[in-house]
């Protein structure tokens, strides 16, 4: 049934259009690229801090506060220039097991962010001192976020 | 006097690294990263994954620099905090990087998103060496204040010259794939 969507999607005159523009890729990619740099740097300089690796200069919630902002708006052009390269060449994406798996984590990553911005809400002492849950829900989506870059890369190779 | 003219001087001196970019990559690691089925995509994702925290973090300290994030905390503190992580993510990123080159260094030689990324690599050095030879010197005087000419221009510049190095390194891929 995907196959079947991705011959379609292939077929419409959006995805050949895109096709037919040699630059369109590589250009999409380089935005999507840039906007990985921002999540990943800010997620992992978040995760150093509830790990109590780095940043003790400054309170957890004042991080978020300061990074969270730039994830959303990062994680949203993510969206649209996936979207994009899906658009161009679904069967590589849609089909492809390591874009799959990379799906799956990205929507856990969002979910542990949701989960640490609602209980920073609730306790804006939350992570002041590293204890095992936030040092596990920093160590997880640190793993996640690397996981996520190394899925993405091997699209290429699956 | 018999005088070579520049521009074939230039062209001989060109040829020569040519010759050495082949005798690169005939050693035995490169030629076993190029006919190795993993050995190429493995060290191209860990080429990625520390590029982007190299853009990432250098990009914390271009936009307090530019004034446009982290205005309320000194600029000594933010970089500081990006500044280790930079490095050594740089480290990792520039191994990695020199062993693909490595793989196919002939090919790499030849093509030109590869030179511009080079170049902008080697102008992005220059301008953090100014940067911090000239305006972060008197980093003190301006710490928390509005941030000085200087150090807006630098940022300005750290900024394009990386989206460019992104940019060409994506391209790269795409020019020189078989």
């Amino acid at each position: 049934m995907i196959s079947q969507f991705c011959k379609w999607l292939d077929a419409t005159p959006l995805s050949q259009t895109f096709q037919g523009w040699v630059w369109f890729v590589p250009t999409v990619q380089t935005v999507h690229i840039l906007c990985i740099a921002v999540v990943v740097t800010s997620v992992g300089m978040l995760d150093f801090k509830l790990l109590g690796i780095a940043g003790r200069e400054r309170a957890l919630a004042a991080m978020v506060s300061s990074f969270m902002p730039w994830i959303w708006s990062a994680l949203a052009i993510l969206l649209a220039t996936g979207v994009l390269l899906t658009i161009t060449e679904p069967a590589r994406e849609l089909m492809n097991v390591a874009f799959r798996t990379k799906m799956l984590m990205v929507l856990i990553v969002v979910m542990i962010l949701r989960r640490l911005e609602f209980a920073l809400r609730h306790n804006p002492g939350y992570g002041a001192t590293p204890r095992l849950g936030a040092r596990l829900v920093g160590a997880g989506s640190l793993l996640l976020v690397v996981a996520i870059v190394v899925a993405g890369r091997w699209i290429a190779y699956l | 006097m018999d005088r070579v003219p520049l521009a074939h001087a230039l062209h001989l001196r060109m040829m020569a690294l040519r010759d050495t970019c082949q005798q690169l990559q005939d050693l035995s690691f490169p030629s076993q990263i190029r006919e190795s089925d993993w050995l190429f995509p493995t060290l191209e994702t860990v080429h990625v994954l520390a590029l982007v925290l190299v853009v990432g973090s250098i990009l914390i300290a271009d936009l307090r620099l530019l004034g446009i994030a982290n205005r309320a905390r000194p600029v000594r503190s933010v970089i500081a905090e990006t500044l280790p992580l930079t490095w050594s993510a740089f480290a990792v990123a520039a191994v990695a990087g020199s062993l693909l080159f490595s793989s196919k260094a002939v090919t790499y030689y030849d093509d030109w998103p590869f030179r511009i990324k080079m170049l902008c690599l080697v102008l992005a050095g220059i301008n953090m060496a100014c940067f911090h030879a000239l305006t972060y010197r008197h980093v003190a005087q301006w710490d928390m204040g509005p941030t000085p000419i200087g150090a807006r221009v630098a940022a300005g510049l750290s900024l394009i010259l990386w989206v460019t190095i992104v940019g060409a390194g994506r391209w790269i891929g795409f020019t020189t794939r078989e």
